[in-house]
């Protein structure tokens, strides 16, 4: 009876089984299809990956031949390659690893047990040496082991040695950008000739990045400094003629150098840099038309904002007019300017605006954000405006002033070659009455205030000195310690470039009668740039008539002999805006 | 009842002559792919791998041969025992490895390492194949009637997960899922056990080892890792888009000879195939195991008892799993669970399965029309 039954319900389930045979082998001949159009998306499709630069960071993969030179601006070689050859093995090719490895090693100068271990361990490849010289070469041929080969392989050259170190930065085994600009412009920079690119070009310029250096290096050693920043900027342009930071490496060698050495102090580090913040609150004050040249400033005394007292370092115990205030670098001065807006707001958007509250765009990979204070309560307005509680870059620094001096206007700086029509329009900042203003003031600053030793005969120039305790992250202030700075301006009446001189942790000595200060130890550097500079750059000297035009604005009693530095002199006020 | 007339044993002859040849030169042309593709790896060289897979293919097909001679009858007889002692050893290799406090898969004879789960394939084809010979259709319908098959086939599919090998446990689950499909087990059960399943999801998440887990992540987005568990894929689908239409040609692919290409002798050797040969190649390749799966079924269609087609059946969807799954795996459409390329992947246990697996196939195929009663004991 189950026998009929079933029989029965048998048709209707064979036919099932039928159909689900069918379904199974359409299954079947879909996944076989389904795997062929995945073949055809991978290998001809738009898919199609190709090998990248994945292999390359391995290490084990091909060196990058062929890697774009390197010049500065006026075309003279900072990188280049030479051809040489590698040697090569194939390990699985060696027919007494024990024999090759110890000829090889006689040869080439190698660790012996290491290379039989390398040719023990099997595999298609093995690196035996890079870049061999000629002579090595002869001997490897001499020996004629199988499984040993040459391949041609490239070494990076950097002709000026220790020179613009920190800008080329340098490469690594397989010539892959490690640091500077090597790494910032890889993909540029990688098999370049063959792209056709041909050679990168920089703005630096090795003749006027020669005497920044040997003036830096002087004082470097002289005052003992940690470290020491100079940089020479074309305020038109926006471009870095001159970046130097010691101490310094030669990329030839950078991997055997100390780390220290290899830190770009431009722009991989942050300075808290006194004195030359005052730039930017005295801009700031003028600009918003909070005070005006002809203003006075209480100074007899030390400033109290709740207990914290402000004095300043060249103090006059009276009252000041902007000018004097700035001139002298009063701390006290620039906390009156301040309190007259008293806007955190304001003042922040200000310094926003000069990039100051953002890394710095230029094509470098090792640069450091602004440090900026957490909160900004009057205190912190108040340190701020001459110089302390926030560190910049001197890279971001310079960035900014050049605005302030130029046409009132930021933009980012570069270390690549840029004519005028290139340069970006930039964003404005401050009026054009706000920018001869600042040209004047720093004029002064170098005629008759702190920043007199920068004072030269042939080229009239402005800046401003600083001299900021040194605060390091973690310890607060560090006693005795500073960083001394100055900025100058050439020519002050028609501004063509900035020069910056920072020196971490100057010594003073007899010669500067134990004083560390930025007018005392960093501005002679500067002036000694200038000096050598200006006629590289065909520079001519500023004709008497400019003087003239400075000190036509300017009114002074007593009139006493104003160049040294002990001397007093009142400067009343600006007389007349020409 | 069913008929007690035994069908009259065929000569050894008249059995040579039955024999499907077609599919015996398939089997070997595609080993003999194999032995291209390995001598490439080589590095243009017969050393260590191609000549050894040549010696392997030729005893492969000798043992496909000797199976093809043998009776239907033997198999259906002895299915059972051959699961059960192929459990034992699956039971063997999880002790010994307890014992060695180490992932044991394999059994050393000494000529070669054998892995029992490899083996277990077509053991559990075969004890299907039996069960679902002596069940009517609508049998099936009785859940309790399902208990056995599922037993049969969570046994192993445990044991092979807890070694771990992730790739022939979805294997033997596949190949178990299919048979209960064909077997006519209603649709709306399928659905219910893949909700389970799906519900059951983040416990065996939670059971996976770190390096399963990673390789399910690094599936989902092989670029987040391109130089630890992403490597293997990255590096097969680059070696893939480089080889272009035509290939790099014969021994010349770089991302391969460079050793860019991980594992190229076994799971990624249709990789290495791809980058030399082109797509052409990969197609012509991936064509010649899409006819040597038709001849299967047809085998399958052909037999007259429900053992054989069913057996016929298993055993081509287990040669068809291990293409799909390895091609889909080094293209990056699933993770990597390493599964070898039948025949072309270096690789002795394969081999032989395949190799058992066809002969049994052959052996079918040959006694198309024996008469297997539908209850053994009336053999």
């Amino acid at each position: 009876m189950v026998l009929f039954a079933s029989r029965d319900a048998g048709t209707r389930s064979l036919r099932r089984a039928r159909l689900r045979l069918r379904v199974l082998m359409a299954v079947f001949v879909l996944a076989f299809f389904s795997v062929g159009l995945r073949l055809v998306d991978l290998t001809t499709g738009a898919r199609a990956t190709k090998p990248q630069v994945l292999s390359l960071r391995r290490g084990d993969g091909a060196p990058d031949i062929g890697r774009a030179d390197i010049l500065d601006r006026r075309g003279v070689t900072l990188a280049t390659n030479l051809r040489v050859n590698s040697v090569i093995a194939d390990p699985s090719r060696v027919n007494f690893p024990e024999r090759a490895a110890h000829r090889l090693a006689d040869a080439l100068g190698l660790n012996e047990a290491a290379l039989l271990a390398r040719l023990k361990r099997g595999g298609r490849f093995a690196w035996i040496k890079r870049r061999i010289s000629p002579r090595e070469e002869a001997l490897v041929k001499d020996l004629g082991l199988p499984g040993v080969a040459l391949q041609p392989d490239e070494e990076r050259v950097y002709p000026q040695k220790n020179l613009v170190s920190h800008v080329l930065g340098f490469t690594g085994d397989d010539n892959q950008g490690l640091a500077g600009i090597e790494l910032a412009e890889q993909d540029r920079l990688v098999g370049g000739e063959a792209k056709g690119k041909g050679p990168l070009v920089l703005s630096i310029d090795v003749a006027v990045q020669n005497v920044v250096r040997e003036a830096t290096m002087k004082a470097f050693l002289r005052f003992h400094a940690k470290g020491a920043c100079a940089i020479v900027f074309d305020t038109r342009t926006r471009a870095f003629l001159s970046l130097v930071s010691l101490p310094d490496f030669d990329p030839n060698r950078a991997t055997r150098e100390p780390s220290t050495n290899r830190q770009n102090r431009c722009s991989g580090h942050t300075y808290e840099l006194g004195s030359l913040f005052k730039i930017f609150t005295t801009a700031f004050a003028l600009d918003a038309g909070a005070a005006s040249l002809f203003d006075r400033l209480d100074a007899s005394q030390p400033l109290y904002i709740g207990r914290h007292p402000i004095h300043d370092d060249h103090a006059k115990f009276r009252w000041l007019t902007v000018p004097e205030a700035f001139a002298f670098s009063s701390n006290i001065g620039m906390v009156r300017l301040i309190q007259k807006v008293d806007d955190p707001e304001r003042q922040k958007g200000f310094l926003r605006r000069l990039g100051l509250f953002g890394t710095s765009k230029v094509e470098l990979p090792d640069t450091r954000p602004p440090l900026l204070p957490r909160r900004w309560p009057f205190i912190t307005q108040a340190t701020v405006a001459y110089g302390h509680g926030i560190a910049v870059s001197p890279v971001n620094y310079v960035e900014a002033v050049a605005s302030l001096i130029d046409d009132g206007r930021f933009r980012p700086g570069t270390v690549l070659r840029r004519g005028l029509e290139d340069v970006p329009p930039g964003e404005p900042v401050v009026a054009a009455k706000t920018v001869r203003d600042m040209r004047w003031l720093l004029w002064l600053t170098t005629d008759r205030g702190t920043g007199d030793q920068a004072r030269l005969d042939r080229y009239l120039t402005g800046g401003k000195t600083g001299t900021a305790d040194k605060a390091v992250y973690g310890r607060g202030y560090v006693k005795g310690a500073v960083v001394a700075s100055f900025v100058s301006v050439l020519p002050v009446d028609d501004p063509r470039y900035l020069v910056l001189v920072t020196l971490d942790e100057p010594q003073g000595d007899a010669a500067t009668h134990g004083f560390r200060y930025g007018g005392w130890t960093a501005a002679p550097v500067a002036a000694e740039i200038i000096e050598r500079v200006g006629p590289l750059l065909g520079l001519e000297p500023s004709p008497p008539e400019a003087r003239a035009r400075m000190e036509a604005r300017l009114q002074v009693y007593p009139a006493m002999n104003g160049h040294s530095h002990e001397t007093e002199e009142g400067l009343a006020a600006v007389r007349l805006d020409p | 009842m069913a008929t007690q007339i035994k069908s009259p044993e065929r000569g050894l002859a008249e059995k040579l002559g039955a024999l499907r040849w077609s599919l015996v030169l398939l089997l070997a042309l595609i080993g003999g792919i194999g032995c291209a593709v390995l001598y490439s790896a080589g590095g243009g060289s017969a050393q260590p791998w191609a000549i050894r897979h040549g010696v392997r293919l030729l005893v492969g097909i000798g043992i496909m041969l000797l199976l093809a001679m043998g009776s239907v009858r033997f198999w259906f007889r002895w299915s059972y025992a051959i699961y059960a002692v192929t459990l034992l050893l699956l039971l063997a290799v999880e002790i010994m490895g307890e014992i060695s406090k180490g992932a044991e898969r394999w059994i050393d004879l000494g000529f070669m390492q054998l892995q029992p789960s490899e083996l277990m394939k077509i053991a559990l084809v075969l004890a299907l194949a039996r069960y679902f010979h002596s069940a009517w259709l609508e049998e099936v319908r009785n859940p309790l009637y399902l208990v056995p098959p599922l037993l049969l086939i969570a046994l192993p599919a445990i044991l092979v997960l807890k070694q771990p090998d992730l790739g022939t446990a979805v294997t033997l689950l596949a190949i178990g899922g299919i048979f209960l499909f064909l077997a006519g087990v209603r649709l709306w059960k399928f659905a219910l056990a893949i909700g389970l399943g799906g519900a059951a999801l983040p416990v065996i998440w939670g059971a996976m080892h770190g390096y399963q887990r990673r390789r399910v992540l690094t599936f989902l987005n092989p670029e987040s890792d391109p130089l630890g568990s992403g490597y293997h894929i990255i590096q097969s689908k680059i070696a893939l888009g480089s080889g272009g239409f035509w290939g790099k040609g014969y021994l010349q692919g770089t991302q391969a000879q460079l050793s860019f290409l991980p594992e190229k002798q076994t799971d990624f050797a249709f990789t290495m195939l791809a980058e030399e040969t082109g797509f052409v190649g990969a197609t012509v390749t991936l064509g010649l195991y899409f006819l040597a799966l038709a001849l299967a079924l047809s085998v399958a269609l052909r037999a007259s008892h429900q053992f054989g087609r069913l057996a016929a059946m298993g055993i081509g969807m287990n040669f068809f799993l291990y293409i799909v799954i390895n091609v889909a795996m080094v293209t990056g459409l699933i993770p990597v669970v390493g599964v070898p390329l039948p025949l072309i992947s270096y690789g002795g246990t394969a081999m032989l399965t395949v190799m058992v697996g066809f002969g049994i196939l052959l052996c079918i195929d040959v006694n198309a029309q024996a008469q297997i009663p539908r209850f053994p004991t009336e053999l």
